[in-house]
């Protein structure tokens, strides 16, 4: 895990780098049978995403919170905004519903 | 503008190769990486799992390159990456954010499950320079030629941390206590040793020391990473 561009931030990265890590290598794991349902696949990765939630879903907001200072305190934030809005690697989805904000 | 393209074939599955290009910093083929952030990340509806990540990168401007221009040799990268499990599929693209218009390099990776457990990767970079002053030319050269290198380098990062991860996988971690049981595993042969003892001991190599050392680091980080302690 590398650092964090903040020192004050690289605890939480570490933390949440973790977490995420375990998480996403069941997620990678194909679960599904080739003849699932498109119906199955949703309620899978719908429960992928509540798991993630309730497992690293406060350290990753507490990073967030720190990175998102941090990044805005270096002045690379209109930057950042401004590539994501030029190239955007697909269409931004919908954010997903708060399942438990703390 | 500069083109470059080229496809790669790993004899691993795609999730664990997936895994490994998520897991590839630090490694000691990329030194050049100050550091990492992920500033967004969610899963679509569908499950697809949506990255930025922000990265600091240390650069060196070639010696030719007129001097004063650049006050500190250090880029922002900005990495959006797309999994998508169902699809078996990466899709990962970088560009930095400043120097844009001394050198602009636009890449992408992709990750696809290929027949028979396999994995073939693809890169595609623009190299772009803006610069002007006759050395337009020279300078999107000079990328070019750095990111045929860096392609190279990254790849042996990532076969790396996926040599550690087949040998995580084959030895089960003990369960409970015994930290650091695991220790004792050999980092596999990646080239680093043998660079190391092709060295002679001069003060010009003292950058190869380093991978080696860094590279048990990661082994023991990547050991924390897959199975952190637990906490209750």
């Amino acid at each position: 895990m590398a650092d964090s561009l903040s020192p004050a931030c690289t605890p939480l990265k570490q933390e949440y780098d973790s977490c995420f890590n375990v998480w996403f290598e069941g997620y990678l794991e194909p679960a599904l049978s080739a003849s699932a349902t498109d119906a199955q696949r949703t309620a899978h990765y719908q429960r992928k995403a509540e798991e993630f939630q309730a497992k690293c879903g406060k350290v990753y907001a507490e990073y967030q919170n720190c990175i998102q200072g941090a990044v805005k305190q270096k002045g690379i934030e209109p930057l950042l905004q401004q590539a994501r809005e030029e190239h955007p690697l697909r269409e931004p989805p919908p954010p997903l519903p708060p399942k438990d904000s703390n | 503008m500069k083109f470059y393209q080229q496809s790669f074939g790993y004899d691993d599955p795609w999730s664990i190769v997936t895994l490994a290009f998520f897991l590839r910093y630090p490694n000691p083929y990329a030194s050049h990486v100050i550091s990492c952030d992920v500033v967004s990340r969610s899963v679509t509806p569908t499950g697809s799992l949506l990255t930025t990540r922000l990265i600091l990168k240390r650069g060196a401007m070639p010696r030719w390159f007129p001097k004063g221009i650049i006050s500190r040799a250090e880029t922002w990268v900005v990495e959006e990456s797309e999994v998508d499990p169902v699809g078996r599929t990466v899709k990962c693209k970088t560009r930095n954010l400043d120097h844009v218009k001394v050198m602009q390099v636009e890449e992408t990776v992709v990750f696809r499950s290929a027949p028979g457990g396999k994995t073939l990767q693809l890169t595609e970079a623009r190299i772009g320079s803006g610069f002007g002053w006759g050395l337009t030319r020279r300078i999107e050269a000079h990328g070019l030629n750095r990111f045929k290198a860096n392609v190279q380098r990254s790849r042996e990062g990532v076969s790396l941390i996926l040599e550690l991860l087949r040998q995580s996988r084959l030895r089960p971690m003990t369960l409970g206590g015994a930290e650091d049981a695991t220790l004792s595993v050999r980092l596999p042969a990646p080239p680093i040793p043998t660079v190391h003892q092709t060295s002679t001991e001069t003060d010009t190599n003292e950058q190869r020391e380093c991978p080696t050392l860094k590279a048990q680091n990661s082994w023991s980080r990547l050991k924390t990473w897959l199975h952190p302690p637990r906490s209750d």
